[in-house]
């Protein structure tokens, strides 16, 4: 009770001082601190959409001010030198940019994080040589003046409440839209997609397609705010693709909490005023979004709204009721067949030639010394690591080389050898990860994870955050999470590690279920008074190798493995 | 023959001076594999640093450079100590933010303290040109290379040859190992915080001679430090080197033939394109999961 009072709380005073500010703008501001409030507006909508690619993508882009100067500019040429009006101009400086962004993103998104910061860098210096460069186009150095104002349905809104007016109702419009977008199924997917994109590719989510969409809707955000910036300065010059346009928006980001839409207007309400509370500070403003910038980053990186958050605690959300997941596709007999793979790095060969098949409802043990190959192995069915040969088919598909989304969608599932949890999340909001691909929205997602977690006996779980659950409750949540994608083949990396006896009899009762149901179980494990009795057929790997395929009674007299495995003195 | 000849010196000039640029960013980032995003402000900053102490100092600016080298290695501890050490154990991200709000710092410091003019420091020697067979050779230009090969052949003589280069190349492949052998990996990290900011010291007093220097010239020395540290193999120390070589002939030559921003212009294409065309850009470290 006190957690969701104090919540309150909270809203009320991020409320008041909403409040507090239109009242100001109203009732007392001059027409020089309208314009201000109106450049805060500006801001806060081209952080929006930062927020969303950087924040929930953790894609660190330099282009945002570029995609802002961009919207500037195809506004500031239409109107001045072609005398084209907003309702032209306006959706033109969205789609331009968008235009850009969408082949720029298809090629650096791929690109590892900071290859992405510089290339986006890049990307923005060309636009600011072009800019300054192409007079012609865009009156060089010195830009153009003679910006037309707004012009809605042949009113002229003029300059003052009625454009601060305007500012502040499309930063409301598109706070929503950013607000939706983050709390539903796309911000959820870019969280994951930022903490552990592997993971996220695991569990079938295509992470190329994600990272675009966001730099996409970014590009949208900045254009309209490049557009509203210039018909509020009535001229458009090379300034504002120059670099402190991107500090602006990115220590607006950060001070105001990465991630948030409510950080972005109070950051951008506050950066923007700075200055003007600051007299003295005027030519070196920036100095202070500087230290302003380093001091969030160093004492409170979830920013001022979070920090407001640890002050008012919200109460957690109720866990949603369980429903089943729809069953994946049955399939009967072969589930997974692998043939020849092979994968060598550097000089060393990992695996070499090694051949399986899983059945439907079967249970098969992967074991053989340490450096055998049996992580690769999983790594190279599972599209995280491309074979050098052979050929992976699931349910009937040639897969081979194919990406791990792609293989997830296609029945896949698996898990690692350090329970592979985002520590900040619940384990309700892991497990509903493993949903996002499928689910059409949040709630289906989670209900569908509350199930996956009962069915694990992890449900009373459900709201803890990740990093303070057990080792074996850990476990289970993976499992959960594995299971809750109703996978065909399933893939576990040393399951029972660190588990006690009867943590161990519990899993192993556990899997015996999901097999009785068709799944397809692969297990890589140590603990053979574990494996043996659970697998119905065992491959044992030594050096990339096969060197044993069989029954599990075979694997103790095989001189073979012996030698090889179970001690390497033995005759 | 003659105009050739003379690029060709320019452009290993301005290359010798990019090549401590990079050199000092690929340390870093060796070192602690963050990116150091303050580099190019901190080349800015070294070049200021020469202009200001012209006048306090007055001989010629090799004079200067030890004095230049020590001031700068002193910011580059407090860089670290501010902006790197706090945040070791958070996301790399963090650690770009905070080295982007130290170069934003030093950027409008810089520009409060000196306006926003292009400045000149003191040349190395002296500004004489020497004739050569027709080749009109700027005694800067042969000091510019020789100080840099120097100073980069003495870098890598503490690398190669001492026990603290021993010790900052352990701490560089694997810290955690390096912690464990009794290395101090927290000092050796200031240590190489400190040579990289003195990197860019000298950097910024051999380019404000002859390029002048400006409060906003870091961005873009930063992105060429990026671009030759791409081009030679993220974390390659002699391929940083050959990368900055290669971008300043490229930027010299184009620059003759068209002009300046159109050579800039080419150099950022040719990066966006090198970006997504070389596969070791688009998985540099991919780590594989094990453990």
């Amino acid at each position: 009770m006190r957690a969701s009072l104090s919540g309150r709380l909270a809203d009320a005073v991020l409320a008041l001082a909403a409040l507090a500010l239109l009242v100001h703008a109203v009732g007392f501001a001059s027409p020089y601190g309208l314009r201000v409030l109106t450049v805060a507006g500006v801001y806060a909508l081209a952080a929006f959409g930062f927020q969303i690619l950087f924040g929930l993508g953790g894609a660190l882009s330099l282009a945002q001010g570029a995609f802002f100067g961009l919207g500037a500019y195809v506004t500031g040429i239409l109107g001045s030198r072609y005398g084209l009006g907003f309702s032209v101009t306006f959706p033109l400086s969205l789609l331009v940019p968008l235009l850009v962004a969408l082949p720029v993103g298809l090629a650096v998104l791929r690109l590892e994080s900071h290859y992405f910061a510089l290339a986006t860098l890049g990307i923005a210096q060309v636009l600011h040589l072009l800019a300054v460069n192409a007079p012609e186009l865009t009156g060089g150095a010195n830009g153009l003046p003679g910006v037309p104002g707004v012009v809605l349905f042949g009113w002229a809104v003029p300059r003052g409440l009625p454009m601060a007016a305007l500012v502040w109702s499309m930063v409301a419009v598109g706070g929503a839209v950013g607000w939706g977008l983050a709390r539903g199924r796309l911000g959820r997917a870019l969280t994951l997609v930022r903490d552990d994109p592997m993971a996220a590719s695991t569990l079938g989510l295509d992470v190329g397609r994600l990272r675009l969409t966001a730099f996409a809707v970014s590009a949208l955000f900045a254009g309209a705010a490049g557009a509203l910036a210039v018909h509020t300065q009535r001229v458009v010059s090379p300034e504002v693709l120059e670099f402190p346009v991107m500090v602006s928006i990115l220590t607006i980001a950060v001070v105001g909490g990465r991630g948030r839409m409510a950080g972005a207007v109070l950051g951008a309400v506050l950066l923007v005023h700075l200055p003007e509370w600051f007299r003295a500070l005027e030519r070196s403003y920036l100095i202070v979004y500087g230290a302003a910038l380093l001091l969030t980053i160093l004492l409170a990186p979830d920013g001022l709204t979070g920090l407001l958050e640890r002050l008012f605690p919200r109460r957690a959300r109720p866990v949603p009721d369980a429903t089943e997941p729809p069953p994946g596709r049955k399939r009967d007999g072969e589930a997974l067949s692998v043939e020849g793979l092979s994968k060598a790095f550097g000089g060393v060969h990992a695996v070499q030639g090694v051949s399986l098949t899983l059945r439907a409802g079967t249970i098969t043990g992967l074991i053989g010394p340490n450096g055998s190959g049996k992580t690769t192995l999983i790594n190279l069915i599972s599209g995280l690591e491309r074979p050098d040969a052979g050929t992976v088919w699931l349910a009937g598909q040639a897969l081979t080389g194919a990406r791990p989304d792609r293989l997830a969608r296609a029945g896949l599932a698996r898990s690692f050898q350090a329970a592979a949890l985002p520590d900040g999340s619940t384990a309700l909001e892991a497990v509903a990860a493993a949903r996002l691909a499928s689910d059409r929205d949040l709630a289906a997602a989670e209900s569908h994870a509350r199930w996956a977690l009962d069915r694990m006996g992890v449900g009373e779980l459900a709201a803890r955050p990740c990093r303070d659950l057990p080792a074996a409750s850990r476990r289970r949540v993976e499992l959960a999470r594995a299971l809750a994608r109703r996978p065909a083949v399933l893939l576990l990396d040393e399951p029972a590690a660190g588990l006690t006896d009867s943590e161990k009899a519990d899993l192993a009762a556990r899997l015996r279920a999901l097999a009785a149901e068709g799944v397809a179980l692969l297990v890589v494990e140590h603990d053979m008074g574990f494996l043996l009795p659970l697998a119905g057929w065992v491959v044992c790997l030594d050096r990339g190798r096969t060197l044993y395929e069989g029954p599990p009674e075979g694997v103790r007299s095989d001189a073979a493995v012996v030698a090889a495995y179970l001690g390497g003195g033995a005759p | 023959m003659a105009t050739a000849l003379q690029l060709l010196l320019n452009g290993v000039a301005l290359g010798a001076a990019y090549a401590l640029v990079a050199l000092g960013f690929v340390l870093v980032l060796n070192a602690t594999s963050a990116v150091n995003f303050a580099q190019g402000d901190l080349v800015m900053a070294g070049g200021l640093l020469a202009v200001a102490l012209a006048p306090l100092i007055p001989l010629p600016g090799i004079v200067l450079l030890p004095v230049v080298l020590a001031l700068m290695a002193g910011l580059g501890l407090l860089l670290a100590a501010a902006a790197y050490l706090p945040l070791r154990r958070r996301p790399p991200v963090s650690v770009f933010i905070s080295t982007i709000a130290v170069g934003i710092i030093l950027q409008n410091g810089a520009s409060v303290l000196f306006g926003p003019e292009p400045r000149v420091a003191p040349p190395l020697f002296g500004d004489g040109i020497w004739r050569i067979g027709g080749v009109a050779v700027a005694e800067q230009s042969v000091a510019i290379v020789a100080v840099a090969a120097l100073l980069i052949g003495a870098q890598q003589w503490v690398f190669g040859r001492t026990q603290l280069g021993r010790r900052l190349r352990a701490t560089a492949q694997d810290p955690e190992m390096a912690r464990a052998c009794g290395v101090p990996v927290t000092a050796m990290i200031l240590t190489t915080f400190a040579i990289g900011a003195a990197c860019a010291g000298a950097a910024g007093l051999l380019l404000a001679n002859r390029y002048f220097v400006t409060p906003t010239a870091g961005g873009d020395l930063i992105l060429k430090a990026y671009i030759a540290v791409t081009v030679g193999g993220w974390g390659s120390v002699p391929g940083a080197v050959a990368g900055a070589l290669l971008i300043a002939l490229f930027e010299v030559g184009v620059s003759s033939v068209l002009s300046y921003p159109a050579a800039l212009g080419a150099l950022y294409a040719t990066l966006l394109v090198i970006l997504v065309v070389r596969p070791q850009g688009l998985f540099g470290e991919a780590v594989r999961r094990r453990a």
